[in-house]
């Protein structure tokens, strides 16, 4: 799992340019394609969209806005205008994009009510069924529509954690396992004894957590740097073999392992 | 007249028992053994006296099609006090947008929804169909078979509908076309303006 940074301002390249002609007080029908195109542009420049995935949407919506803006340079032949008369303007290349913003516009406004919907139901609480499992027999429970599928079963989920971390306490205090690198050092050589005096790297980190797979490791360190154990390689990408060097380990050597 | 009181307390009864899980007027017809009619008059009357009560801090509401007790709303903050740091955990824009889509236009493909917002929707996708807000209602006829979204019951638990129907109404294109036409106006007006000039 990676770790994103977000910006959360804008949820998509249309978003940005029903933003950018909202604050530009453009009338929607009719964009001047060069301006928005210009501050578009400089938008993305300047949010730094790390994610590639949505850099690429919003450069595609780069793209398209450069594409109209260049149509509409183009010279209008005035041979293909006698033939035309009737439709002097052609159509507006602008016109499938004003489609897209009003229909994205409309359901943004959906999204906001759907909004103003969710902050109201949170102002209102119900409370789990009582458990009946007491009286109940299976007849009795059978008077209830059992007909569930997939979907009852997530809502049913759903339920389940939400019921659970309303049960959860308050306060919890966290026991925080101290484990020193001396010790660490110390269980290093014995699971080194135990293998013979040799090991491979790999065998000495049976752990899962992160803390003490680093704790193994600065141990480690540690002891080669006290030349207890030496590590080899015999080639480029083999495996490192660790090796016990001395087979007594002194426990009155005082270690101050500094950071 | 002490019927319908009596029914009321045994609705009332029968309401605080289930909880959330809510029940039907079918279901609690066969419970008391009435007519569908009666228990629907029987709950009206029971919200008409919780709602009218102000010494009451709960009241009946129809969610999904199920009926529940639930608290009123005006006594949120209070509620809150329980405990110590409310999060109100919402929904992200993206998935608002999402789910609007998808309520509005179901059925509707991963796709489709997509053009309609010009990014991809993979995640916000994901994420209502885990929270159980969507879910697949078949799949589409053309190629690829893509998978078809609709919303589901918890959907409607979720934002207090009894239906989809009850959803407010789509932002009409009206706004815009009525601004499309008093511009056209204001052109033809300041032309005629400007030529009396």
């Amino acid at each position: 799992m990676s770790y994103e940074v977000k910006l959360d301002a804008f949820s998509g390249p249309l978003d940005l340019l029903l933003h950018l002609i909202h604050r530009l007080e453009i009338d929607i029908y009719d964009i001047p394609m060069a301006e928005i195109t210009q501050q578009y542009i400089d938008h993305i420049h300047a949010m730094q969209v790390l994610e590639l995935n949505e850099a690429s949407e919003y450069l595609v919506m780069a793209a398209t806005l450069l594409a109209i803006k260049s149509r509409m340079l183009l010279p209008i032949h005035e041979g293909e205008m006698e033939d035309a008369e009737l439709e002097v303007d052609g159509p507006d290349p602008r016109e499938e994009l004003v489609q897209r913003l009003i229909e994205y516009k409309k359901y943004k406004e959906a999204a906001s009510n759907l909004q103003e919907l969710e902050t109201d139901r949170a102002q209102v609480f119900t409370r789990p069924p009582a458990d009946l499992t007491g009286l109940a027999s299976d007849e009795q429970m059978a008077l209830f529509d059992l007909n569930v599928n997939i979907y009852d079963m997530l809502g049913a989920f759903q339920k389940l954690m939400r019921r659970k971390k309303l049960k959860k306490p308050l306060k919890t205090t966290i026991t925080r396992q101290e484990r020193s690198v001396k010790d660490q050092m110390r269980s290093v050589v014995d699971s080194l004894r135990i293998t013979g005096g040799r090991a491979s790297f790999f065998e000495l980190f049976p752990y899962e957590d992160k803390p003490t797979l680093i704790l193994t490791f600065v141990s480690l360190l540690e002891l080669m740097k006290r030349q207890v154990v030496i590590v080899e390689q015999d080639g480029n990408f083999e495996e490192l073999m660790v090796t016990l060097q001395k087979e007594v380990w002194e426990d009155d050597e005082n270690i101050d392992v500094t950071e | 007249m002490t019927k319908t009181l009596m029914l009321q307390s045994r609705i009332e009864a029968l309401l605080f028992v289930v909880g959330d899980d809510g029940l039907t007027i079918k279901q609690l017809s066969q419970l008391l053994g009435e007519q569908d009619e009666i228990i629907v008059q029987a709950m009206d009357a029971l919200k008409n006296a919780y709602e009218k009560d102000i010494a009451r801090g709960i009241t009946v509401k129809e969610m999904a099609g199920v009926y529940q007790l639930i608290t009123k709303s005006d006594l949120a903050d209070i509620i809150q006090r329980l405990v110590e740091n409310p999060t109100a955990q919402s929904l992200s824009q993206a998935s608002l947008e999402v789910l609007a889509i998808v309520a509005y236009k179901q059925p509707i493909t991963r796709v489709a929804i997509e053009d309609l917002r010009g990014v991809k929707c993979e995640r916000p996708i994901q994420t209502l169909v885990s929270r159980g807000l969507i879910k697949e209602i078949g799949r589409s006829e053309g190629t690829g078979r893509a998978i078809l979204y609709g919303t589901t019951k918890e959907f409607l638990h979720y934002f207090g509908l009894n239906s989809v129907e009850e959803m407010p109404p789509l932002p009409e294109e009206e706004l815009a076309e009525t601004e499309q036409e008093t511009d056209l106006f204001m052109t033809k007006f300041q032309e005629a303006f400007n030529g009396a000039k």
